[in-house]
Parts: structure tokens; sequence; C-alpha cells
């Protein structure tokens, strides 16, 4: 897949790592969430939101913002 | 009541202003799908129904107050209630004057919560003895809601079509989930589906760029440019002292009128608010500085007069954040049920203590942290959250409560009734109406089948 940059909800995005940071938060959380036992709803949705936070983490490590950042001089 | 209690209940708040001024900074994170699915963590945890209350109001007030720094210091939105300040701060940013407008809104903020809490909390007093005759029509309720928010928006004859074809389209999935034994016949799905329609218009542009077609004719060539002002927004002085008396006095107003409007869309009532209420104004920096303040006000009132006055009043989600991101407070099984929930377990003491107590505790500590570090936050996340992952974490945590309601199957039906709320969303829909007619949808269906 080639490198594209998207306009989308407000901000830039990159194709690839937007499909990536799917992916990896996307497996993260339902892996997580069918780890938990299975007739534990709470337990289910603690896990699957751990998932999630853990996938998220990742994905900001591996991405970085598609944003040029300027430091305004006077304001 | 004892000690213990108290301290769980500022625990509670501590750790809501915790997780939401973290989630309140990252641009894009919509609203009800962050505090549905944590709220409801707290609620299924089993904590005490006046912890789980504490919890919510902290977290709102929290949440509404930090969307606002996204949006005034790099002018992306906080969320959606912040979208409608956008264009003013993007002004307001070119005339260099955002430090100084910030403590405004901040200020702003704070005043509407002191507006509205007493407020929504005497208006429910107020309906309660009415609740009685009322909550037997809440179906009607429901689909008259539909039908006035339909009235009142840009698309009236749009929306007003709309409310029965979504209706068929929630029941038809219930019915099909019942008749394939994937739920309990009678089991009503909600959460998942009212996430499906808060994800719709992402869902649409993202399957729109499916199409390979649509994909390179959207390929842009830049990255975005953000600047971030140098100076942190001081916010040492007494915050009502900050707002000049006409920025005091419309900021209040507003607070105060949509209090009584509380079954109508928060987004909604904020455009409409703070609209109107800056046309006088010539001076563009006076009118967008009003606009922004008075908005500022009003999004915390909305979010307070909708939850406080259907939760103490009457019990059942009478108003789109009572439907939406307030949720779990009315309906999560096994724990909260519309019969047994916040409304008949705590008392008007109670209640008053813990949203008093949850609104204090929020801003006490979300104002001293945006004072002293809300540029460096504003830099942390700008520099190290990427959109994709804000994105992808939305569309992950509408992926698990979808399965958790009725399965993978459920997964396709929200992913189906993303796609036709996002695309009617866009035809000028909007999500006020759509909530609405979720919880019309038996009503509706029952009608058609077999008249009033």
């Amino acid at each position: 897949m080639k490198k594209a940059l998207l306009n989308l909800w407000g901000d830039v995005v990159e194709t690839k790592a937007l499909v990536f940071s799917i992916l990896i938060i996307l497996t993260l959380t339902m892996g997580a969430h069918l780890l938990a036992p299975s007739d534990n709803d709470t337990l289910g949705l603690f896990f699957g939101i751990g998932g999630a936070m853990v996938g998220f983490v990742l994905s900001a490590m591996l991405f970085k913002p598609q944003r040029i950042i300027r430091e305004q001089e006077r304001d | 009541m004892d000690a213990s209690l108290i301290l769980w209940m500022i625990g509670a708040a501590t750790l809501a202003v915790g997780i939401y001024t973290f989630i309140g900074f990252i641009p894009g994170t919509d609203e009800t799908s962050v505090l549905l699915p944590i709220t409801l963590a707290v609620v299924l945890a089993g904590v005490q129904p006046i912890v789980v209350l504490t919890f919510f109001i902290a977290s709102i007030v929290t949440l509404n107050l930090t969307n606002i720094m996204p949006t005034a210091i790099v002018n992306l939105p906080g969320g959606v209630m912040s979208s409608a300040m956008i264009e003013h701060s993007l002004f307001i940013k070119k005339s260099g004057k955002t430090a100084e407008v910030i403590k405004k809104m901040v200020a702003a903020s704070a005043l509407g919560v002191f507006i509205s809490i007493p407020l929504s909390l005497f208006l429910a007093l107020f309906l309660t003895p009415f609740a009685e005759s009322i909550v037997p029509y809440a179906p009607y309720l429901f689909i008259g809601g539909a039908v006035f928010l339909s009235l009142i928006s840009k698309a009236k004859v749009l929306s007003l079509m709309a409310i029965v074809p979504l209706g068929i389209l929630f029941m038809s999935l219930r019915h099909l989930y019942w008749g394939t034994g994937v739920v309990e016949e009678g089991t009503t799905i909600t959460v998942s589906f009212f996430l499906g329609i808060t994800v719709g218009p992402l869902l649409v542009s993202l399957f729109r760029l499916l199409n390979p077609k649509t994909y390179e004719a959207s390929i842009i060539e830049n990255k975005s440019t953000i600047t971030i002002p140098k100076k942190d927004p001081d916010t040492s002085n007494n915050p009502f002292k900050l707002l000049s008396k006409e920025e005091r006095s419309h900021a209040s107003l507003g607070a105060l009128i949509v209090n009584f409007f509380f079954v109508l869309s928060p987004v909604g009532l904020t455009i409409l608010i703070g609209e109107s209420f800056n046309k006088r104004f010539k001076d563009p920096l006076k009118k967008a500085t009003m606009s922004v303040t008075t908005m500022s006000a009003v999004v915390q009132a909305t979010y307070l007069s909708g939850i406080i006055i259907p939760l103490l009043a009457l019990g059942i989600p009478l108003s789109p954040v009572a439907i939406g991101p307030g949720n779990a407070l009315f309906r999560a099984d096994p724990v909260f049920t519309l019969d047994n929930n916040l409304h008949h377990l705590l008392g008007f003491s109670e209640f008053t203590l813990a949203v008093v107590l949850g609104a204090l505790i929020a801003l006490a500590l979300s104002y001293t942290l945006i004072a002293r570090y809300a540029l460096s936050i504003t830099k942390a996340v700008m520099h190290y959250i990427p959109h994709e992952a804000v994105l992808a974490l939305f569309i992950a945590f509408i992926v698990l409560l979808a399965y958790m309601d009725a399965g993978l199957i459920n997964i396709f039906g929200v992913m189906l009734i993303g796609l036709i709320s996002g695309t009617l969303n866009r035809m000028g829909v909007n999500y006020g109406i759509q909530f609405m007619s979720l919880y019309a949808a038996p009503q509706v269906v029952a009608i058609l089948i077999g008249g009033f």
C-alpha cells in the first residue's frame, strides 16, 4: 500500500497508519475481551477496554501524527 | 451515610477527572462513545449508586471543560459539542487573543455549571409530581420528541420522513436476533445501536474510501499545520472577574434558558443560543468571543440538565444526553433497569450531594490542571497522539460493545445502522432525531401494525 494522506474527521491521517491502527487496536480489544471468562460481562468489558488502551498506546508509539507543529511567536 | 462512602465519592470524582482530562485534550473524541463504555464499566463493577452518579457528573463537567482546550489552542474540535466553536476560535487565534479568551471560556464553563445545577435540581423537583402521569406516555413522548426535534431542525421534512424507516430498521434487527435466538426474546438491544448512530458519519466516510476512485480523489498533499501559542493561559485570577459584564450576562442567560429545553439536542441548542446571542455585536472579535463564552456555558448546562432532570424526576431517559452518554445510569442490565435505577435508588439529598460533590471536585481539579498545564498537555497530544489511533479506538469500542450486546452478527448489524444513520446524518437528519427514533422504535412499529 502506498503512503497517502487523507483528511478524515477534522484532521489528516495516513492510510497505512490508519489501517494498521484499526487492525492493532481491534485485535487487542477483541482478543483481550475473549480472554475474559465468558459468563462475566463486567470482566469482559474491562478486559476489552484494557486491550483497547494497550492497542492505543502501541499505535501511538508506532505511528507519528501527520501534523506540522509550529509555535506562535506572539499570543 | 458514613465517611467511607464520601471518600469513595471523592475517589470516583478524582478518577473521572484523571480519565476525562486526558480524553478531553485529545481532539475528535466523541462524547457519547467515550462516556458510555466507561460509565457502563463503573456501573457493572457494582459500585454504590451514589458513587456512580458522582463519577458521571465529574466526568461530564471535566470533559466539557477540557474539550475547550484543543478547540481553542489548536482549533481541532475536542468533541462533537465543541465543533460549534471552531470557526469562532479560529478567528480568535488569528487575532492573537487565544490565551486571553481561553480564560474567559473556562470561567464561562464554570458559570454554566453553577447556574444549571441548582436550576435543573429545582426543575426536576417541580416535574416530579407529574412523573407518574408522564411515565406511562413515555413511548409517545419519544415519538413526540423525534417529531419536535425534526420540526426545529434545518431539514424538517427529511427528518420527519426518516423517523419511521429508522424505527423499522432498529426493530427489524431486534426481531432478527430474537427469531434466530441470538438473544432472548424481549431483550432490548440499545447501547450498541446508538453507538452505531454515533459512528455513522465516520463509517460512511471510511466506506466511501473503499471505492478506489473516491479514494484516489480524496488523497491530499499536505500534512495539517498546527500553530500553538507560546504562553500558557494564565488562569490564576478570580475566574468570574475575567468575564466582562456583557459576557457574564449572556453566558448566564444562555445556561439558564437551555435548562428548560433539556429534551432537545445539546449540539443544536449550543449552536442556536451561541449564534443568536452574538447577532448584535458588530466588532468581529467581540462577536467571536461572545459566541465561544456563551457556548462554553451552554454546553455544560445542556449536559447537566439533560441528565439531572430526567434522572431525578422521571427515571426514564427522556433527553438526548440521557439516551446517549448517560444511558448506563438508566439501564445497564443486570444492575440498572428502567424500574430500578439511580432514580429509584437515590433520595433527593443523596442525589444532590453526588451532583454537587462531583461537579465541584471536577471543576476545582481540572481548573488547576488547565491553569498550569493546558499548553504542555496540548503540545504533547499534538506531538504524540496520532489521529489514526483516535479513530481506531472509537471503532474498537463500538465493535466491542456490539459484540457484547448480541455477538458476531451484531457487529454487522451495527455496521448497517451506522451506514444508514451516517448517510441520513450527512443528508441533514441530526443525531438527536436519530437517538429519539431509536427510543421511539417499539411504539412506532406497534402503531404501524395495530394503530393507536
